[in-house]
């Protein structure tokens, strides 16, 4: 157990340098960025005493080292600042405004792309060597190779401009929402909280578009995940054995997707970091109001405490993720020891 | 024995991504502030709160945008779609008559200048009350203003740099001492910053969420920050009712959105800003009417008169030849901004089309060679400049505007354009430092006057922002003698001259005036719009 | 493509070369057919992308293939041309990328050491960081333009040949004949040209490829969302983003094209990728 407990102390106390230049790193590459906020807001017109008054307000002509170390200090305390645009709102408010509209789209994005890559991977898996496997081989490489923004549109042009059948922006009909408070921001799942089936259907429906966007696109790798896997348990020998005890295909089947499925879960809890970089492109592409459009946004204004605090908080939400990850596995399969 | 292994790694991943939601909603929720600070509950009882229904309520008109309303204190607010909303739910000294650039009387019933315009004395209406009954006096006129001093926000200067002193004679009179004499005072006296506010708005810090309002047509009765926003009929407005008792504005992400959401009944008017694309396509629909009127938004390019290059005067006017403003307007703009051939649009008195009568409606080439070719440069030898725009303040037409600049300019075969950008901030901070030789800028009017459109650009003093570093003491004196004669008969011909002056030396380019769209059912009346570019809702009703 | 041959060459001799490598030929032949293209473009279209042809939002006729935007541009020269911005940024990017990842995944991956877990642990931070907005925020740093999109997305890419190289030194470091080698007195250079960089290369190359495969997305991404070359450059990613609001309207010939530009790409360099990688590693071809 000493070593258990070794590791455990030794995985956490690796996740701080990792953090740590992940702050600094943020932190210098918005400082070296060109421009200020306080510039950005008031425009042209401002005479440029009140540009120096407002950024002394600001905090801004502090030597760089305190601002860094009040920066640091304030991430230690759970403050990410306050914005320096709109009204001066606390960095962390903002970031749960639209945090809820980017996990909704994730989930849903990601229930699309681990469903194709099921079917598809059993489906290589089972007939590997076949045409339809190579075929499927295919698939995985072009949905790789698909600019998501591109394929957005496309399905923008059918459904929301030929067909007028689906919504093409946004999260919600406005007038929906209007006397209703969400409760965890999650609109589908609000909807059904609050005993408003409308919203959740309306929700649902504007969710369509971008989350078969982002799931087909991500499906790819899923697709090949599987395959191997469905491969490898395939030949393994508790497999033949059932096999030659006389188990019915459907019930082998079953055995076999339940290993297969195993690292396919791994593979989701880490693949947070690649959200984003999805998740910037399809909120761009469908106006959704999550981190990526609040995100780049804010990069326009050179708004520099809320991209510093949403860039933090996804590193440190990332971080936490693969730690604790790590740790269950540790729990789990004493094998694994630093 | 390895699939209880499996199984309980599963269940592990399952614990750690459920334990970090719930960790995150927590969070989430212990942060929800009590109460929300974007939702502001009126002081007043609400008598009826507006209905969900989309289907169009004969009482209420529901009008979508895509801007945002950045600060509702007026000592603070400083971009065009929130004075707008502060025009219709406050109202100055003077304001504008609808449909022109006139300026009447707001709760003001008459003036005095004094002093050879040093001194104005306004006179004000007699039981004026905000929209909770709150009787409103000259105190109140005056406690605003020097609220607005006090604070200093970024509108602010609309006020310091004009008012000495502002004081209440009585409760119905306030006098303004001013720096020196101001031709367009009461172009100044229309703006937000000089509405008097109700006396819950703090008295020296921001206050950016109160709701409480001044004396407008309309008061606020709920705000959800960039979702909505409900404006209600004043009952204690001292002018004509509106005819819409409920306006609720509603704040979308994108154009296209706009105008999808207007397709599909959901608002009943989509007003700033839609996309020249979008524009094209509702002209289209029967269902609906699309009304147009100039704007006095300006675009012009800013020519740094100190760069090797830019500083010859003949290379200037070689630019302004080249450059074909119809075909800006049509490829560019698709129409929805208009050719312009001075920094005063057209419209407004003293206008003058000098560009056009120097060097034509559409490209002169010919002309243009002709004066790169006395300036010393040929095709072997030919003139290079940097272009200078910035991809995200003026909107998605900003690359196609440069793009088409360049293509104008190299059609001389004589000039050579590097096309360069940065983001706002930093290109305001190049424009101060002069560090571009041409950039492109673009101009609302603070307050509707030829000297907002003249001295800001071409005073040497009051230039600094521009980098075009043009000074010329002729100018200089034009302008501020302008400034000082009290009617628009006795100021035109310096505006004239000044006009005259700037299509010879060229220290900027006019290139597009603004065209404003609003796309509206085809039953709604009393949409006027006109170059202050601020939407009356209270004249808004249903046509039967 | 000499190292190619010759890696091709070796590898025909040892036998590893089988069918599977239709994937490579279909690749090569999408990539070496739209560099081709893009080379004669002054030859395929009398329209230069960056001067108007007087018929805006023109639909595609036998005049304008792929019709015309908004300025009047031929979207058809557009597209041709594009594709030489494109492989310019992505190529130079991925190049100067393994020019710094490789020599440091080597140094690390060889010497190991305090020099090894410093630079490890940076790579492993820039790693966490999601890609397009590490990019994206080096872009708004550097300004739009060339040269600073191919540093942005050289940045990107860094990391990845780090791990890579590191890996397989640390792995060809403790091979027998390698450690045999070091018994017998070779220098750390011998070793390191001899035994160790030739053993990386097959791997580097799919790399490469795959890596040029994401390039070409990461590089349309940045250029979707406003921050790469500058206007009026042909580029694939700006102007789907231009094309965006009149696509909406029904002009759909101002963004198919362009995309499918970038998937066709994209796919080429992910089937070389995958064609090199089941040449140099059968595995996958016994099993499938």
């Amino acid at each position: 157990m000493a070593s258990l407990r070794t590791y455990v102390i030794v995985r956490t106390l690796m996740t701080i340098p990792i953090v740590l230049i992940l702050l600094t790193l943020v932190f210098i590459i918005l400082r070296v960025m060109p421009g200020d906020p306080i510039t950005s807001m008031v425009g042209m017109k401002a005479p440029p005493e009140y540009i120096e008054m407002l950024k002394e307000k600001a905090g801004l002509n502090k030597p760089l080292i305190i601002q860094y170390l009040d920066y640091l200090f304030g991430i230690l305390r759970g403050d990410f600042g306050r914005s320096l645009i709109w009204g001066e709102r606390p960095v962390l408010y903002e970031i749960f405004d639209h945090l809820p509209a980017t996990i909704e789209l994730t989930i849903f994005g990601f229930a699309v792309s681990v469903i194709i890559g099921l079917i598809t991977g059993t489906i290589a898996g089972v007939r590997s060597g076949t045409k339809t496997d190579n075929a499927l081989r295919i698939y995985s490489i072009l949905a790789y190779a698909t600019f998501i923004p591109w394929l957005g549109m496309m399905f923008q042009l059918i459904f929301g401009v030929y067909l007028k059948l689906l919504p093409i922006s946004g999260r919600i009909e406005p007038s929906l929402t209007i006397d209703w408070k969400p409760v965890t921001g999650l609109y589908v799942l609000d909807g059904i909280l609050t005993g408003r089936l409308d919203i959740t259907i309306d929700a649902l429906k504007h969710l369509i578009l971008p989350s078969i966007t982002l799931g087909i696109v991500l499906s790819g790798a899923y697709t090949r995940l599987v395959r191997a896997n469905i491969i490898e348990v395939l030949g393994q020998d508790f497999v033949r054995a059932a096999k030659a005890r006389g188990l019915s295909e459907i019930k082998v089947l079953r055995h076999v997707l339940k290993n297969a499925f195993i690292p396919v879960l791994t593979m989701m809890g880490l693949q947070f970091a690649i959200l984003l970089t999805g998740a910037v492109l399809t909120e761009t592409t469908f106006s959704w109001p999550g981190m990526g459009t609040f995100l780049l946004e804010r990069i326009k204004y050179v708004d520099y405490t809320t991209i510093q605090g949403t860039i933090v908080f996804f590193a440190l939400f990332v971080s936490i993720v693969n730690l604790v990850v790590d740790i269950l596995y540790a729990l789990i399969d004493p094998r694994i020891r630093y | 024995m390895k699939m209880a292994k499996a199984i309980s790694k599963t269940a592990a991943i399952a614990l750690a991504v459920i334990l970090i939601i719930a960790i995150v909603a927590g969070a989430y929720l212990a942060m929800q502030p009590k109460p929300t600070p974007t939702e502001t509950s009126p002081t007043t009882t609400a008598s009826s709160s507006p209905t969900t229904t989309t289907l169009a309520v004969k009482n209420q008109i529901v009008i979508g945008v895509t801007d945002k309303v950045s600060d509702l204190d007026p000592a603070n607010a400083y971009d065009f779609f929130t004075w707008e909303v502060l025009q219709n739910t406050m109202e100055g000294l003077m304001k504008y008559k609808p449909g022109t650039t006139e300026l009447t009387y707001g709760i003001a019933e008459s003036y005095e200048v004094k002093e050879d315009g040093k001194v104005y004395i306004f006179h004000l209406k007699k039981n004026l009350k905000f929209a909770d009954g709150t009787p409103c006096t000259a105190h109140d006129v005056v406690r605003s203003i020097k609220r607005v001093m006090k604070i200093n926000g970024d509108p602010a200067w609309l006020v310091t740099e004009f008012v000495e002193d502002v004081e209440a004679l009585d409760d119905y009179t306030v006098k303004f001492t001013l720096k020196k004499p101001v031709s367009y005072f009461l172009a100044l006296v229309a703006t937000p910053p000089y509405f008097p506010v109700h006396p819950a708005y703090k008295p020296d810090e921001i206050d950016s969420d109160q709701t409480a309002g001044g004396l407008g047509p309309y008061k606020i009765v709920k705000w959800v920050r960039d979702q909505e926003l409900v404006l209600e009929a004043n009952p204690y407005y001292h002018g004509e009712k509106p005819k819409i008792k409920t306006v609720i504005i509603r704040f979308y992400k994108d154009a296209t959105t706009l105008r999808l959401a207007l397709e599909r009944g959901e608002i009943d008017i989509a007003w700033r800003t839609l996309n020249p694309a979008d524009i094209e396509s509702l002209k289209k629909n029967p269902n609906f009417q699309v009304i147009e009127v100039p704007g006095a938004a300006i675009r012009y390019i800013i020519i740094n008169v100190k760069m090797p290059g830019t500083d010859n005067k003949l290379v200037r006017q070689a630019l302004a030849a080249a450059i074909d403003r119809v075909d800006i307007s049509q490829r560019v703009y698709l129409g929805t901004w208009t050719p312009l051939y001075s920094l005063i649009p057209k419209g407004m008195w003293s206008y003058k089309p000098v560009f056009k009568e120097k060097y034509g409606e559409r490209a002169n080439l010919e002309l243009a060679k002709k004066l790169l070719k006395e300036a010393g440069y040929s095709e072997d030898k030919p003139l290079e400049i940097e272009l200078w725009y910035t991809p995200t303040h003026y909107g998605d037409t900003e690359k196609d505007l440069a793009a088409v600049l360049k293509e104008q300019f190299e059609a001389t075969g004589m000039i050579k354009v590097t096309i360069k950008s940065a983001e706002w901030s930093q290109y305001l901070d190049f424009a101060r430092k002069g560090a571009m030789q041409l950039s492109l800028f673009g101009w609302y009017p603070d307050y509707i006057d030829p000297d907002d459109y003249t001295t800001p650009f071409l005073h040497s003093k009051a230039n600094k922002w521009t980098g075009s570093g043009y000074a010329n003491p002729k100018v200089d004196e034009l302008l501020d003698e302008a400034a000082i004669k009290l009617t628009p008969e006795e100021r035109t011909p310096y505006y004239e001259q000044v006009q005259g002056i700037l299509a010879d030396e060229v220290p900027i380019i006019p290139l597009v005036q603004g065209k404003l769209f609003v796309a509206a059912k085809k039953n709604v009346g009393g949409i006027i719009l006109d170059p202050t570019m601020q939407f009356r809702y209270w004249l808004l009703y249903w046509k039967e | 493509m000499n190292i190619v041959n010759a890696i091709l060459e070796k590898l025909k001799t040892m036998g590893l070369l089988r069918n599977s490598n239709a994937l490579f030929k279909a690749g090569i032949i999408i990539v070496a057919g739209i560099i081709i293209l893009s080379a004669l473009a002054p030859l395929l279209t009398p329209y230069s992308p960056i001067v108007g042809t007087g018929d805006e939002l023109a639909p595609p006729s036998l005049k304008h293939p792929m019709g015309t935007n908004n300025l009047g541009y031929d979207m058809f020269s557009r597209v041709l041309y594009g594709a030489r911005t494109v492989l310019t940024v992505v190529v130079s990017a991925t190049l100067l990328s393994m020019a710094i990842g490789v020599p440091l995944g080597l140094i690390s991956g060889y010497y190991g050491g305090k020099v090894d877990r410093a630079i490890s642990i940076v790579m492993d931070s820039m790693y966490a960081f999601p890609s397009l907005i590490l990019a994206l925020a080096i872009a708004a740093v550097l300004g739009a333009s060339l040269i600073n999109a191919i540093i942005a997305i050289a940045v990107v890419y860094v990391p990845t040949y780090f791990r890579m190289v590191r890996g397989q030194t640390l792995s060809i470091k403790s091979l027998l004949y390698v450690e045999a080698a070091r018994a017998l007195g070779a220098s750390d250079s011998r070793i390191i040209t001899r035994y160790v960089f030739p053993n990386l290369l097959p791997t580097v190359l799919v790399v490469f490829s795959m890596n040029i495969a994401d390039a070409i997305l990461t590089e349309a991404g940045l250029s979707f969302l406003g921050f790469s070359v500058p206007p009026p450059t042909p580029d694939w990613g700006a102007d789907l983003r231009v094309g965006h609001s009149f696509m909406l309207a029904g002009y759909w010939w101002l963004v198919a094209f362009p995309g499918l530009m970038i998937m066709l790409l994209a796919t080429g360099f992910a089937l070389i990728g995958e064609g090199l990688s089941d040449i140099l590693n059968p595995r996958r071809e016994a099993v499938g």
